[in-house]
């Protein structure tokens, strides 16, 4: 065998090393029992919810933005102080990541249901709890409920699932979550819409949402079209979207992705068109606010068949420079 | 006993001429010159990994930095690259070198030629760029600010694909332009840089190069700013896979048939 070919078969043994290997993370990786970024834990959220979010705290706290932005936005350090002296829980610590689902606007009195996985002392939450007197503890299938104004139609109440995961809500929702969990049942999943999009997240967002038809039926489906009166004469009409994923990172910049599904893919061309449109306006504003002529070309619009895909990278300098500046001190006359 | 007045059989005939080129192209400063700008990028990620452990995490992150080698770098400007001084040469080379006679007067058909030559090209480009898109993949998917490498590791086969997908595309294009034009370097650069930019317009203008439908292949989409970031089409992912290869496979068919056809005169 000439030296060519033995060049060309160690090519082709990285190539193949390489690609076993990948197979190989995506194997073991922790998602596997999961769907997309949803632990597997969280499947106990309910059937019927309509969207689903999920948040990694570790990422969020680890991040420029919090860093940043932490202090300034009233996240209230001291309030964090006295929620860790009494319970033993500082979320920037003990939270990994928080899941939500739930029916969005529209369905009253059901806010959603959160799952929280993390590191938790439970007696020393449970005690907290107790000595505030607000919450009336009992036990679910074996697991430490409280409810929080019990009287209430919708109380509220927090199940604590085990040391590393506890569920939050509505108390009828925690009591179904519980009971799922018992049964070694996974509702979440058999909402096959949502588990579709769910699957199509990528894993180590800091933060995401999907949300179903039913949920984004309920969006303006027109808007104002420029120069139009206030009393909405002209509009322009939005296409429906079936379909909404949103996920986001904070590090090294502030970076979205949306992926909207419309009907058809004219449909998905005439949101991107809109979309187009509005960042074309954000353009021509730059003459008045010349970081808007960074924050237009921060964003990018494309469509893949009846998906329009909206792309935007923020860096910090770029965040900043759009925070209102603080006026100068008017001297006194 | 063969029959030697007829040519060898189409396989055979290619294989040989596959390994009589093969060595040619890989050990050649051609090659060398090809590796280090196709392996570049296994450098950028070192040097990225090495600034992120002594300066902190660049404003760009190594998720995105991978997305840029691969949309941009790799499939947009340097495969292209290679293809065309690659491919251009198969036939060119050795009319320059008034080596052709030689292969002309062996019993071998000259679509055999053609085949062998372009799969020797397309051993040495994938020799020269897969190792290195793996490598610098790992090498940047293992950084610390990194997504967790199971959820990034589904990118990696179809960026291969993409890339190989896309030295088969621009290969056979330039392998036709090699056979059909005397000084072909010129009308490449300027296909690659002229008309390709047409990938950037809206309408349907795009689905007339190669690079939109080699682009809605790959899932990164890096951050374009201007026309390419406003008007970005990502075309139907099945299409563009039975365009590339359909496109390729008209093109190779092409050259095959002008290189069968045409009457080379070597300078004396």
């Amino acid at each position: 065998m000439n030296r060519s070919r033995w060049v060309l078969i160690l090519a082709l043994t990285v190539v193949v090393v390489g690609v076993v290997a990948g197979a190989g993370a995506i194997w073991w990786s922790s998602a596997r029992a999961a769907v997309g970024p949803l632990a597997g834990e969280a499947l106990i959220l309910p059937k019927d919810a309509r969207f689903v979010m999920g948040f990694d705290v570790k990422r969020f706290t680890a991040s420029p933005f919090y860093a940043k932005f932490a202090k300034e936005r009233g996240m209230k350090p001291e309030a964090l102080q006295q929620l860790e002296d009494k319970t033993g829980l500082d979320p920037t610590r003990d939270i990994d990541q928080i899941v939500v689902a739930g029916a969005g606007p529209g369905r009253k009195g059901s806010p959603g249901l959160a799952v929280a996985f993390g590191r938790f002392d439970l007696y020393r939450l449970g005690r907290a709890i107790e000595t505030q007197g607000k919450a009336l503890g009992t036990t679910h299938e074996g697991v430490t409920l409280y409810s929080f104004a019990d009287a209430e139609p919708r109380a509220l109440a927090v199940g604590f699932l085990d040391e590393s995961s506890l569920v939050f809500g509505a108390k009828d929702e925690v009591l179904a979550a519980i009971s799922s969990r018992t049964r070694n049942e996974t509702p979440l999943k058999t909402n096959t819409a949502l588990m579709a999009l769910v699957e199509k997240v990528r894993p180590g967002s800091t933060f995401w949402i999907v949300g179903d038809q039913s949920l984004l039926a309920s969006l303006p489906t027109s808007l104002p079209a420029p120069g139009a009166s206030a009393d909405g004469a002209a509009t322009m009409s939005l296409p429906a979207l079936t379909g909404l994923t949103v996920t986001g990172d904070l590090d090294p910049q502030v970076s979205l992705a949306i992926i909207g599904e419309a009907k058809d893919a004219l449909a998905a061309k005439n949101l991107a068109d809109v979309v187009r449109g509005l960042v074309a306006m954000a353009s021509l504003q730059a003459q008045q606010k010349p970081e808007l002529q960074q924050l237009a070309s921060a964003i990018s619009v494309a469509t893949e068949e009846n998906r329009v895909l909206v792309n935007a990278r923020f860096p910090y300098e770029l965040l900043e420079a759009l925070q209102p500046k603080a006026k100068p001190a008017i001297a006194a006359k | 006993m063969r029959d030697a007045t007829r040519p060898l059989p189409f396989g055979p005939a290619a294989r040989a001429v596959f390994d009589l080129s093969l060595d040619g192209m890989v050990f050649s400063r051609r090659s060398l010159l090809m590796a280090l700008l196709v392996a570049a990028p296994v450098g950028f990620a070192i040097l990225y990994r090495v600034l992120a452990a002594t300066h902190g995490t660049p404003p760009l992150g190594p998720a995105d930095l991978y997305a840029l080698l691969v949309a941009v770098y790799w499939v947009r400007n340097v495969l292209p690259l290679a293809a065309l001084f690659y491919a251009t040469s198969l036939v060119a080379d050795e009319v320059e070198g008034r080596t052709l006679t030689y292969l002309l007067t062996r019993p071998l058909t000259r679509a055999s030629i053609i085949a062998g030559k372009f799969a020797a090209y397309l051993a040495t480009t994938f020799t020269l760029a897969l190792p290195a898109a793996v490598v610098s993949f790992f090498v940047l998917m293992t950084a610390p600010a990194a997504p967790p490498l199971g959820s990034a590791a589904a990118d990696l086969p179809r960026d291969l694909g993409v890339m190989l997908l896309a030295l088969v595309a621009y290969g056979a294009f330039f392998a036709l332009l090699g056979v059909l034009l005397k000084r072909p370097v010129i009308p490449g650069l300027l296909f690659l840089y002229g008309w390709e930019l047409l990938a950037n317009l809206p309408g349907y203008l795009p689905r007339l190069t190669l690079t939109a439908w080699l682009r809605s292949l790959i899932r990164h989409r890096p951050a374009e700013e201007g026309i390419a970031g406003l008007f970005q089409q990502v075309l139907p992912g099945d299409q563009a896979l039975v365009v590339l290869l359909g496109v390729s496979l008209a093109l190779l068919l092409a050259a095959c048939w002008i290189f069968s056809k045409r009457e080379y005169v070597l300078d004396q």
